[in-house]
């Protein structure tokens, strides 16, 4: 069981380390966009997920603290899309 | 006759079962709001100023973003199998997968020092506009738990050589691992927003 386990984070480790690298070459390379920005968001997503369901073993644990730290990982990649899509917008709602 | 048997149920581990503890998580639910604040900010000058977040950037160093992004994942990776060396009733294990977290700690304060240091060599500071105002106030902040969490591991360490801690019970060891984890957390949200996001 702790070697399933532990093969288990051994390969989280490494999805983090590609899904990482692979954002440095988006940095570097892609054109900026919607689509490369809804990849990065996603990117963000997926990892975030990953550390709070794995490292952090809230998976199987409390079901608020599971919620609010899988929250925070839906509402900062749905902001980074929100403020590519509408920025006149929401600079408009937050004027002084 | 009939007896009956009243059995309180059984804890449902999968809704109630805390990792750490209720004061760690205080913290870190803290910590994350502290951070949420920060990344508002962002979004909010953000909206105002798309010029200078587009350009921003380009002139920070990719290669001290992304490497300081590997540094702390393999740091939390090295945090989760010290737990689970200890789950194994293996506290040499442990303390010298924490070891290699607290290496990953330092490593990323120097690269760190030196993205710093190479910002000022090409003119930039806080200063320079509002996207680099939010950079250093987002980075330092991030940089000073990275300081603090790593000595954090140390003091762990200790704990764990002068057999304090054992396989049953090592409350400590897992409270500063989701500490560490949270910090992990915040640095992989602020490498997308500050380094790669044009």
């Amino acid at each position: 069981m702790y070697n399933a386990h532990i093969k288990l984070i051994n390969y989280l480790w490494i999805l983090l380390i590609l899904l990482t690298l692979f954002s440095a070459y988006m940095a570097e390379r892609a054109p900026p966009g919607l689509l490369s920005v809804s990849i990065m968001a996603v990117v963000l997503a997926i990892k975030g997920r990953i550390i709070v369901d794995y490292f952090m073993e809230l998976k199987e644990s409390h079901i608020i603290l599971r919620t609010l730290m899988r929250l925070y990982f839906f509402v900062i990649p749905a902001m980074i899309i929100l403020v590519y899509l509408y920025p006149e917008q929401i600079a408009k709602w937050t004027a002084l | 006759m009939v007896e009956i048997v009243l059995r309180s149920p059984a804890p449902s581990t999968k809704t109630h079962n805390i990792p750490g503890n209720m004061a760690i998580w205080a913290a870190i639910l803290a910590e994350m709001s502290e951070f949420a604040i920060m990344f508002i900010v962002y979004f909010l000058a953000k909206v105002h100023n798309p010029a200078l977040f587009s350009e921003g950037p380009t002139k920070l160093s990719t290669l001290a973003g992304a490497s300081n992004t590997v540094i702390m994942l393999t740091s939390s990776f090295f945090v989760v199998r010290a737990v689970i060396a200890m789950r194994e009733n293996k506290p040499q294990t442990s303390a010298r997968w924490l070891w290699g977290a607290v290496a990953c700690g330092v490593l990323y304060l120097i690269i760190k020092y030196f993205e710093y240091e190479w910002n000022t060599a090409q003119g930039l500071s806080a200063e320079t506009n509002i996207f680099y105002a939010v950079y250093y106030y987002v980075t330092f902040n991030h940089f000073l738990h990275v300081g603090w969490g790593t000595a954090a591991i140390v003091w762990v360490i200790y704990r764990l050589n002068t057999d304090i801690y054992t396989q049953e019970e090592h409350e400590g060891l897992i409270n500063i691992a989701l500490y560490w984890h949270m910090i992990d957390l915040a640095w992989i949200t602020i490498f997308p927003l500050l380094y790669v996001i044009r």
